[in-house]
């Protein structure tokens, strides 16, 4: 049995992902603040604004706090000498082995949130498909590049 | 040697307009069908276009030359803005010919230049949209000659000699028209048949067509379903001829470390797939051919010459008895185990693959049994259908094993079976969600890889520590000493 991949994502990743979360829950703040409008508006029936708020509540519960702390728990990945494993996921949970000798190129990219908190995501590319490791330290990411772009390249192989 | 800049033949021409004219075909759909009368305006509009796109194709041809020097194809070409594109004869993967409808009466061909990268965005590297045949040849030949200088170099093989040729497969006539007759084609046929009879609504009298067989209507279900029976008769037809054409004369043969395969009557299309560009062999049995034992073989290949981007699935034997399989391509893709033995699901998942296929035709059932009453009941038959298509799904999940092959089967609608080689998997994943942990399953997912994309395979629900066989088998870290 290998064993399980070891190395978590920042912590910080996580205060970023609850961010993203908070600003997706604008979207369900607006629906329920209109139905809530629209109720007092029109006269509909009273248990609607009740339906509206607990609606708001479990969305942003779940996008805020539920979903970004377990998807945290949950993500490991570690890279070693031949390959990269990776496991991810919430309900569904994905464990993923990429040889080294399979990997074509490695990006690291950061979106404004993620420079903000000093994070950046790896993108491992295969010739089949891309892999991300999202929200490492940015020195950590960069330092991952380099270790992944070095070894990759010792093994060339016919695709 | 033909060093001068040279013009392909005029029928380039017509072929680019014909090109942009395809481009066109789609925006011009809409337009009709959500443009409403534009009448006059709108006539003389689009013979102001088809002009311009007349008078840009000449212009095209006009500035397309091409020319050998120094071992390199230059291609000039471009209206406004010029572009010069040199491609060295060391990076061409392959020339492939073509002969289209309007090739063939000038006895030409078309001919796509190759090269590792360019399998990317649907396009070849250079088209020579149209050029005779003492003249492809004329390249084919420059190109043999550089490569052979190119590997003088280490050894003395002659060269000069034919290419060695091998038919692996030619289609029988009996085969031909069986492969005709199932092919899916149909359905495509009766939905251009349908779009296009109701935009002629505006230009038939359908009413008063109708009106004459009201009565006959009123009387029954039976006219309807006759219309019906003979509708999807005809299109079943049309799909068979277009099959027929599509498929005549198809031919698979082995020339030195390629596989090249010609097909077609009216438009001969010729592909080449340099064996150690395969990346997985893959059987596919659609639900008519299965009963019969007949099968389908694609390759997945790395680039080539192939035609779509999103994925180069090849065909590689349209139709087969299955059992066969391994007679023919065995003595060609010798690394590959044909008839593995496969492990299959265990019986606790057949309740979650029903289960899915339950939950999977619920929705396209329950709308039509609200809203359209008396003809809805008959979405009920979806249920029967969807569970019998999850019992085979069940069926079919499969793997194996054996040495550096992994073998996975399974079904969507088709039943597949992939051969890949632990060196050509790109990588491998194993899922599993909350249910199929109670219950000590685990999904496999390997990827390969496919012209710019990937392809593979994904069998659901397997015993996990299976699963975990697949996963340590393809691990490069604990048994690094006999990797590869």
């Amino acid at each position: 049995m290998i064993t399980k991949p070891q190395k978590r994502i920042s912590k910080r990743g996580l205060k970023v992902w609850r961010i993203a979360g908070a600003i997706h829950s604008i979207l369900a703040f607006l629906a329920a603040g209109g139905a809530i409008a629209l109720t007092i508006i029109f006269d509909w029936p009273f248990w609607i604004i009740g339906a509206a708020l607990i609606f708001f509540a479990a969305y942003a519960y779940v996008f805020i706090m539920l979903i970004p702390s377990l998807r945290w728990k949950r993500w490991r990945y570690e890279v070693r000498e031949n390959e990269i494993e990776i496991q991810h996921g919430v309900f569904v949970i994905k464990s993923t082995l990429i040889p080294m000798i399979r990997v074509q190129h490695v990006d690291t990219q950061q979106g404004p949130i993620l420079r903000k908190y000093r994070l950046a995501t790896v993108a491992i590319s295969t010739a089949a498909t891309v892999h991300e490791i999202p929200a490492l330290d940015v020195d950590e990411a960069e330092q991952l590049r380099f270790f992944i772009s070095n070894l990759a390249r010792v093994a060339a192989d016919d695709v | 040697m033909m060093s001068e800049p040279k013009r392909l033949h005029p029928v380039a021409a017509v072929a680019n307009f014909f090109q942009s004219l395809k481009e066109l075909l789609l925006p011009v759909f809409v337009l009709i069908i959500f443009g409403g009368e534009g009448g006059f305006f709108q006539f003389i509009t689009s013979g102001i276009v088809i002009l311009l796109l007349l008078l840009s194709g000449i212009i095209t041809w006009l500035r397309f030359t091409y020319r050998i020097e120094e071992g390199e194809l230059r291609i000039e070409s471009g209206v406004f803005v010029r572009k010069k594109r040199y491609i060295p004869f060391e990076r061409i993967q392959s020339l492939d010919t073509s002969e289209g409808i309007l090739q063939r009466p000038f006895n030409l061909v078309k001919m796509k230049v190759e090269t590792a990268g360019s399998s990317g965005k649907g396009d070849a590297e250079a088209v020579l949209t149209a050029i005779n045949k003492q003249e492809a040849s004329l390249i084919q030949q420059a190109l043999l000659h550089s490569k052979s200088q190119a590997s003088d170099a280490d050894d003395d093989r002659d060269l000069s000699a034919e290419p060695k040729e091998d038919i692996v497969y030619k289609i029988s006539p009996g085969e031909l028209l069986l492969l005709s007759s199932t092919s899916g084609g149909a359905g495509v046929v009766i939905s251009a048949v349908v779009a296009f009879i109701l935009q002629l609504d505006e230009v038939l009298p359908y009413e008063r067509i109708f009106a004459q067989f009201e009565h006959f209507i009123k009387n029954g279900i039976l006219f309807i379903s006759i219309v019906i029976f003979i509708i999807f008769f005809i299109a079943w037809l049309i799909a068979l001829i277009g099959s027929l054409f599509k498929y005549a004369d198809f031919t698979v043969k082995k020339v030195d470390n390629d596989l090249i395969i010609t097909r077609g009557l009216l438009e001969k299309r010729q592909f080449t797939i340099p064996f150690n560009r395969i990346q997985a062999v893959k059987i596919t049995e659609n639900l008519l051919r299965q009963p019969f034992g007949f099968a389908s073989v694609y390759v997945e290949s790395a680039g080539g010459s192939l035609q779509n981007a999103s994925s180069s699935s090849v065909l590689l034997l349209p139709i087969t008895k299955k059992s066969r399989i391994a007679d023919i391509l065995k003595p060609y893709l010798t690394d590959y185990a044909f008839e593995p033995i496969l492990t299959p699901a265990p019986r606790r998942s057949c309740v979650r693959y029903l289960f899915r296929g339950f939950l999977t035709s619920i929705l396209p059932m329950v709308l039509p049994l609200l809203f359209f009453r008396p003809w809805g009941y008959f979405a009920l038959l979806l249920l029967p259908f969807s569970l019998f298509l999850s019992y085979l799904k069940y069926k079919d999940a499969g793997w194996g094993i054996d040495g550096q092959q992994l073998t996975l089967r399974y079904r969507g609608l088709l039943k597949n079976t992939v051969f890949m080689k632990k060196n050509r998997i790109q990588k491998l994943s194993m899922e599993q969600s909350y249910f199929q942990e109670r219950a000590d399953l685990a999904t496999a997912d390997a990827a390969v890889m496919s012209g710019f994309g990937g392809s593979g395979g994904t069998v659901a629900d397997l015993e996990k520590r299976d699963v975990q066989q697949v996963y340590e088998w393809y691990s490069y870290t604990e048994k690094a000493e006999d990797r590869l």
